[in-house]
């Protein structure tokens, strides 16, 4: 869920080097899709207008305001709109780190557990106010206030004081302190967490403007002009048909770091979400003229290829995967090890690909998604299609004296398009002998149902929140997870080893530490079974776009988008 | 007739609060838990202290009976609360949707009317004829398409081809949204809006508008084998008075009563058309709270729903008393 920069001409490098892992071992990757990156690399011009219809094509955004926000889509525009203390740079995909942007850098203490963030002299929100240290304890005051704080507020009980913050137990977080004169931003951590750089630039620590103290209810601020310190600025106050943003005049992308490489001004004079209700509507729009780039649903990826040979596929920081359910009596434990490892070997991940994704999406070798600072490709030992290894361990787990006197279920969220890949699993596992039967829950009850342990083997989707490898790890599988450890994945080695990682401040021993922690989940233990990373979907009007990227977090950089003359 | 409109417009006090307390109560049996909806659950894991916080913020942890009592309280005062999710007031967000929804339900009921009476009509005066047959043929695979079929088909040939083929813009018609705000009267298209209206339009009038050229057929039958067809034409009334005069008139009754009905569903029900050309109406809307558990959303649409009806079904059967003046409102159903 974040939001990166990078150079054009870096983009254009990752996207190459991201399709090419995409075509899944090709020796031959030579497609249309880089000689459309290519085009994208035509000369764009300064100014006009660009119509998205896609980032909004399934509804109007719950929010825009940054603080309570929780989806990408409604980044786009927040994002565009505000800038934070740090964000993760992409330009080198193997190796994406997190760089400072109004934060001039940062410091840590050996022990992770106290970030001093020196903020950058100079910048300014859209009205003329400076951007201060204090406009950041601002926002996370705002942003952590139980009577207004949304969805990732919990990310404050990172911080010392944050949790009383929110129980309102404290007015304040006594974690965070403010230095205005010497422009300093000093931060204490409930436990140690080094990659916390990384969760400051999300989107619900963006600064704020003493305009929002003006307000008696902060629900108002995003129903009118948000004043932000980013790229952009609303030409008015965000409606139910369209989002109207243009240049923010006080934002100069050189004041920040050269390698960021970014422009003066936003290319763009205008851009212009369009809120739509529906995908296939919104292609036909696209395809009626009436917008420059828009996503398409699955399914129609060929389609669109095919017309506009300007797909946008990006590799996106996001798993789709099968859990089990680790407290579970026939699936869990040391003891059905054997069935688990059978059933991930006897998944064929590419036909699921190919057959139900067009190819769009990449085969997963691990949990952790490329893009992932630390992450390494091939981890898991039981995620290639063995059907031959699938029964042989089969076999050696009946032998052991166990047996499936019912038909194993795969659980999955109604009509959300997973039925077809839950049968290719049915076939696959039928094939070495082990009957399994789909069983679909209606999506409004889905994920309750599996915080309260009905889960046996169950489909799960992950979308970074933020590019850290605890995203992945500690996040979902940790006995700590999110919603009470759905699936009672919990071994003390795995915690230790991400703990551990956690506390790390030098990035090479920390991803060391976490990749061994995601061997354990994969390997030692097979508590999951990974499918594919997801990639993104997007098209758009390649007469009209010079440069247009969707990032592996997927979203878009508006400033750097141009047009063609 | 004064104290008939008074009876009937009470009579809606109780409608509402039957229907509202039912949806209410009938919300809480849900699937899912309201709380993990609204924090995007459907999709995600979510964290504990939030769902906790959620429940507080809305009152979701207070006993439904409490929570009903404080929603009367507050309905009462015509103040319908604020979205769970965006946590805009409700009373705002119907005033830009119901708008919306009236204009397109105003502008498919204008077609249904125009279209469906007249090729009913003809159908029943030229019973049999190759116009009667094509119009049964027609109307019978208008009701059987699906409207997003339909919708969808439309835009290709009329948004989509006129693109590719270059056609001026003001030939080629929308797919989707509401265009610039340009209406004049509250509902006369002007500008360019009538490229954004004129689909969806087409869309949501087709099936009923289907119904009603049947509807009108049927009755028209009946009506032209009736006596005093027979007396007006011995008295010597040339057909075309006949027919629109005494014929139409008194085949109106069903005719209308179908139109009273269409047009509450064209504003509370157009889920599916407002869905296919991005109209931000009331259904899709309703449709969008029922997943998202929006319970201030749910309630305040229903409400304004319900009494769309039932003002409509007030007109209509006021609309009796024109059409037959041997209906006398108010004076009971004695015969």
């Amino acid at each position: 869920m974040r939001r990166q920069r990078r150079s054009l001409k870096l983009l254009a490098l990752i996207m190459g080097l991201s399709l090419v892992a995409g075509a899944c071992g090709s020796d031959d990757d030579e497609g249309s899709d880089e000689g459309s990156d290519e085009a994208a690399q035509e000369e764009g011009v300064q100014g006009g207008e660009l119509v998205d219809l896609g980032t909004f094509a399934q509804g109007p955004p719950e929010h825009i305001d940054p603080g309570i926000n929780t989806t990408s889509d409604g980044w786009q525009v927040g994002g565009s709109l505000y800038d934070g203390l740090a964000e993760t740079d992409f330009s080198d995909p193997e190796n994406p780190e997190t760089v400072p942007v109004v934060a001039e850098s940062w410091e840590v203490n050996d022990d992770a557990t106290e970030f001093v963030f020196t903020i950058r002299e100079g910048l300014k929100f859209s009205d003329g106010e400076d951007v201060l240290p204090s406009s950041f304890v601002r926002g996370w005051e705002r942003a952590s206030d139980p009577e207004f704080a949304g969805d990732y507020s919990y990310l404050f009980t990172f911080i010392e004081g944050g949790a009383e913050k929110l129980d309102g137990e404290a007015d304040t977080i006594s974690g965070v302190e403010a230095d205005d004169d010497a422009m300093t931003l000093t931060v204490t951590l409930a436990e140690p967490y080094a990659n916390f750089p990384a969760v400051a630039g999300f989107q619900t620590f963006m600064p704020m403007p003493s305009a929002v103290d003006e307000l008696d209810d902060q629900s108002e601020w995003e129903r009118g002009i948000m004043i932000g310190n980013g790229p952009f600025i609303m030409a008015e106050p965000a409606n139910d048909q369209e989002i109207v943003l243009e240049p923010n005049p006080e934002w100069d992308g050189t004041q920040y770091d050269e390698s960021l490489e970014l422009p003066e001004q936003p290319y763009l004079d205008t851009l212009r979400f369009v809120i739509g209700s529906d995908l296939d509507t919104a292609y036909n729009a696209f395809e009626a003229g009436e917008g420059d780039v828009t996503n398409f649903a699955p399914g129609r990826y060929q389609e669109a290829q095919d017309n506009y040979e300007t797909t946008i596929d990006t590799p996106f920081l996001g798993a789709y995967y099968f859990m089990f359910n680790d407290r579970n009596e026939i699936v869990g434990g040391p003891e059905n090890k054997l069935l688990r490892q059978a059933i991930s070997q006897a998944i064929d991940r590419e036909d699921i690909n190919t057959d139900v994704y067009e190819g769009s999406r990449t085969t997963a070798t691990g949990i952790t998604p490329p893009g992932i600072p630390g992450m390494e490709e091939g981890l898991c030992d039981y995620c290639e299609y063995d059907p031959d290894a699938a029964e042989e361990a089969y076999q050696e787990w009946l032998a052991e004296g166990n047996e499936l006197t019912e038909p194993l279920p795969i659980q999955f969220n109604a009509d959300a398009g997973h039925e077809p890949v839950v049968q290719i699993i049915i076939d696959n596992l039928a094939a070495i002998g082990i009957e399994a039967e789909s069983v679909s829950i209606p999506s409004e009850d889905y994920f309750g149902q599996l915080a309260e342990g009905a889960c046996v083997f169950c489909r799960v989707g992950w979308l970074a929140d933020y590019p850290t490898y605890d995203n992945f790890t500690f996040d979902i599988f940790g006995t700590e997870a999110l919603d009470g450890n759905n699936y009672g994945y919990s071994n003390p080695e795995f915690d230790e080893l991400v703990a551990e990682a956690k506390a790390t401040t030098d990035i090479d021993e920390a991803s060391e530490l976490f990749r061994q922690a995601e061997q354990v989940l994969l390997n030692d233990d097979i508590g999951v079974v990974p499918i594919n990373w997801y990639n993104g979907q997007q098209v758009y009007n390649g007469d009209k776009v010079a440069h247009l990227f969707e990032e592996p977090t997927g979203h878009v950089v508006w400033e750097t988008v141009s047009l063609t003359g | 007739m004064p104290s008939y409109i008074i009876r009937r417009l009470l009579q809606i006090i109780p409608t509402v609060f039957v229907a509202l307390s039912f949806l209410f109560f009938i919300f809480f049996l849900l699937p899912g838990e309201p709380a993990r909806l609204i924090a995007g659950g459907a999709e995600r894991n979510v964290d504990p202290g939030v769902l906790e916080r959620i429940e507080e913020r809305y009152g979701l942890d207070d006993p439904v009976l409490v929570q009903f009592g404080n929603y009367w309280q507050r309905t009462i005062q015509w103040d319908l609360g604020d979205s769970y999710l965006t946590r805009e007031s409700v009373n705002e967000m119907l005033g830009e949707k119901a708008v919306a929804s009236l204009r397109l339900a105003i502008w498919a009921i204008i077609i249904e009317i125009i279209v469906g009476i007249a090729v009913g009509l003809l159908s029943a005066i030229r019973r049999y004829s190759i116009g009667d047959r094509l119009t049964t043929i027609l109307t019978a695979a208008a009701s059987a398409l699906p409207v997003f079929v339909l919708g969808f088909v439309l835009q290709y040939l009329f948004a989509v081809q006129p693109n590719k083929w270059d056609w001026p813009e003001w030939a080629r018609l929308r797919t989707s949204g509401i265009g610039p705000d340009t209406w004049t009267f509250f509902f006369i298209p002007t500008g360019e809006q009538w490229r954004y209206l004129i689909l969806p339009a087409i869309t949501l009038a087709s099936v009923t508008t289907a119904l009603l050229a049947r509807m009108t057929r049927g009755s028209m039958l009946e009506v032209l084998r009736a006596d005093y067809m027979r007396t007006a034409r011995s008295k010597g009334l040339g057909e075309r008075e006949v027919v629109l005069k005494h014929g139409l008139r008194n085949a109106m009754l069903p005719v209308v009563t179908l139109i009273g009905i269409d047009f509450g569903t064209a504003i509370g029900a157009a889920v599916l058309t407002e869905t296919t050309f991005n109209w931000p109406g009331l259904g899709s809307q309703i449709v969008t709270s029922v997943q998202q558990r929006d319970l201030p959303v749910l309630l305040g649409f229903t409400l304004s729903v319900v009494l769309a009806y039932a003002l409509v079904n007030l007109i209509v059967d006021l609309s009796y008393a024109w059409f037959d003046p041997r209906i006398r409102l108010g004076k009971g159903d004695h015969g």
